[in-house]
């Protein structure tokens, strides 16, 4: 058969030629790290930081108890600071979801100006630096801040709330700085909502809770679920808030990796904690890849729908 | 036979509604309408793109609520009645699918959210995509279907709940000759069958007129006149509506009385036999005639007249020629003559004069609107 130059086949040149600057730099920045890591958690550390290179798989075995050997012992205190970690990420997936659902139909529903000012006061923290703003709620919570003032004040309580340094500050925190994540990809899948399908949803006899389970959820949930995903894996590695508002009482993976990195100078098993977060990461993306897939069939039918 | 019965189903009562507009202008698209839907009546509206069709439907069907006026079903008032306890379906002008759903999802809805049971869903969405010809297409979603199917699903999935009253805005428009005879032709059915009532959005004039036991029609928020196809054809109640529906020439005059005859005076040109009752000598009017009420031979039996007029242009439809004309005074006029082959063909070109007979019945005669 003649070679052809197809259509496709030209694209798909073109895609190659177009794609190549950006797989270089991802591999770069992203596949080269990752690949020490991986090694990394695989090898013995040095007695002064740094690392020998000798097959040491022991790391895992201090977390999950096998295998042990090379004077590791099985400490299960790290498993309980993933699982805690991963409870305070969902907790803030769940309080952020809460919130940032209905306000996003109240913002959808808003005038163009009030709709702008909105949005732009939901992005206006990324202008300011995290630790200033983290900072500001140590301010707040603790016993002589703002809030236990106010409320001695007014006479509500009558000691000071303990807040700051509790697993109160920390939700407080992550919901706080992951709010605009979770907002903004809802609020994008409320704003392409077709209220003419609510319409006929209506018109077809449906009550108001029938309509919002079986036309506006499935719509939205895309949307959802994007909000859902990239909040949680920040949550879950975040080491700042858990740090300035969790005090020693409350930890998480990211603040034990981050002081293996830094002050235990043990970086392979600093390696092997994040290997632990990043697969649990990365199976809950597998899980949303797939389910996207699904949703994304859907919403093509759904693009080339009217005539 | 189906019998519409005079008894009163629905009725819109003074309603009024505006919208404020981006351009900070404020658009009326129902201003004062009044209208009274007979119970199984097929009522289609009628009138040009924006003149309010579809926000009529709308405050019917619950999504917009009026300003002004009240709308009773039964005599019950509908205001306080929301948009899902209402028996009234709507085919929208956009569909409105769920793309989420599959056709027999979309269509078995209404009786998904009614907790009608499994067995019988199935069977009554099996029936009605059978009725609109989509049998085999169940567990397509609408966009893997094509414009008129999705039209069809719409329709079906309106259908299936047997409404009280059943809205449909532009609902057969994307839709071929064919499909759309046979769309009729079932619509009609139902109606007689079902008892449904109607109420008919449709710019296809030809349907208008086959399909409705009455027509209103509307410009600007207002309804114009509501009647019979016949009398609305026969006896627009002005210009604007004898333009709308069919073809007619329409010359403006007055009119003079004398003795036992009328007639018109068209400004600069002929004048026009007319009867006129109801109208009194020197009344500025305007006069209709259709091209099917000129005859170019005079074989006319009682009072009538006549106009020459020259031919510029002759269209064959098949059935017919129409004749585009000029009168002297260089007013248009449009008249038809049957085609007939052999013998009996016209020998017709364009230059040629021709005179155009019309019976003293055949004008209509209208209120001028500049008056
Ligand atoms: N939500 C709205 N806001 C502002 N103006 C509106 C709104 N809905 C309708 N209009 C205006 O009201 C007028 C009537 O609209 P409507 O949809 O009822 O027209 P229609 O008779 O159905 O026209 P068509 O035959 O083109 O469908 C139009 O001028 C339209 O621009
Ligand atoms: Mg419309």
């Amino acid at each position: 058969m003649a070679e052809r130059s197809t259509i496709s086949s030209q694209r798909r040149k073109a895609l190659f030629v177009l794609l190549t600057p950006i797989t270089l730099l991802l591999g770069a920045f992203f596949l080269i790290p990752l690949g020490i890591m991986v090694v990394y958690s695989f090898l013995e550390p040095g007695l002064y930081g740094g690392v020998v290179w000798s097959f040491y798989p022991y790391n895992y075995g201090r977390i999950f108890g096998w295998p042990l050997g090379g004077g590791e012992e099985f400490e299960p205190l790290y498993i309980q600071i993933i699982l805690n970690s991963l409870y305070y990420a969902a907790l803030t997936v769940i309080v952020t979801l809460v919130v940032c659902y209905p306000v996003a139909f109240w913002v959808s529903r808003m005038g163009p100006l009030a709709k702008n000012i909105v949005l732009f006061a939901i992005t206006l923290p990324f202008f300011a630096n995290l630790l200033v703003r983290i900072y500001a709620w140590l301010l707040l919570l603790r016993p002589t801040g703002a809030v236990n003032t106010a409320l001695l004040s007014l006479g509500i309580i009558d000691q000071p709330l303990n807040m700051i340094f509790t697993e109160f500050a920390v939700i407080v925190g992550l919901v706080y700085v992951l709010t605009p994540f979770m907002f903004l990809p809802i609020y994008a899948s409320v704003e392409r909502l077709d209220w003419s399908l609510v319409q006929a949803s209506q018109d077809l006899g449906a009550t108001p809770f029938q309509t919002f389970r079986r036309v506006i959820l499935p719509l939205t949930a895309p949307g959802i679920a994007g909000g859902c995903v990239i909040v949680f894996i920040p949550a879950l590695g975040n080491f700042i808030v858990p740090s300035f508002l969790g005090g020693s009482k409350v930890q998480m993976t990211g603040n034990v990796i981050e002081r293996q990195f830094l002050q235990a100078r043990n970086w392979p098993f600093g390696s092997t904690l994040a290997m632990i977060v990043m697969a649990s990461v990365l199976l809950l993306v597998l899980a949303y890849t797939l389910w996207m897939r699904r949703a994304a069939n859907n919403e093509r039918l759904a693009g080339a729908g009217h005539v | 036979m189906r019998q519409v019965s005079e008894q009163e189903v629905l009725r819109v009562d003074g309603a009024r509604k505006s919208f404020r507009t981006p351009e900070s202008g404020v658009v009326t698209p129902l201003d004062g309408i009044t209208l009274s839907i007979r119970n199984n009546e097929f009522l289609t509206l009628l009138g040009p793109s924006g003149c309010g069709k579809t926000t009529l439907l709308k405050t019917i069907a619950g999504f917009e609520e009026l300003d002004e006026g009240e709308i009773f079903l039964e005599g019950r008032a509908m205001s306080a009645v929301p948009a899902h306890r209402r028996p009234f379906n709507t085919v929208f002008q956009n569909y409105a699918l769920f793309p989420h759903m599959t056709v027999a999802g979309n269509v078995g809805y209404g009786l998904q959210v009614a907790g009608v049971k499994r067995a019988e869903e199935t069977a009554r969405v099996t029936d009605v995509l059978r009725l609109v010809g989509l049998s085999g297409l169940e567990r397509r979603k609408p966009a893997q279907l094509s414009g008129g199917q999705q039209q069809r699903v719409a329709l079906a999935r309106a259908l299936i709940n047997r409404p009280r009253v059943l809205l449909l805005d532009e609902s057969l428009s994307a839709l071929d000759r064919k499909l759309r005879q046979s769309m009729q032709i079932e619509l009609k059915n139902l109606q007689n069958t079902v008892g449904i009532t109607f109420i008919f959005v449709t710019h296809d004039q030809e349907e208008a007129l086959t399909m409705s036991d009455r027509i209103a029609v509307m410009d600007k928020g207002r309804i114009l006149q509501l009647g019979t196809p016949a009398e609305i054809y026969d006896t627009p109640k002005n210009r604007f509506v004898a333009g709308f529906i069919g073809t007619s020439n329409i010359f403006s005059g007055t009119l003079a009385k004398d003795g036992g005859t009328s007639r018109v005076d068209i400004e600069g040109g002929p004048a026009i036999a007319v009867t006129a009752d109801g109208f009194a000598s020197g009344d500025k009017v305007d006069v209709m005639l259709r091209p099917e009420h000129f005859a170019l031979a005079s074989g006319r039996t009682g009072a009538g007249g006549s106009l020459d007029a020259v031919i510029e242009n002759i269209v064959f439809v098949g059935t017919d020629l129409h004749l585009h004309g000029r009168l002297a005074n260089g007013l248009p006029v449009v008249a038809l003559e049957r085609h007939a082959r052999g013998a009996g063909a016209l020998s017709l070109a364009p230059g040629q004069t021709v005179t155009l007979h019309y019976q003293a019945t055949a004008p209509h005669l209208m209120k001028s609107q500049a008056a």
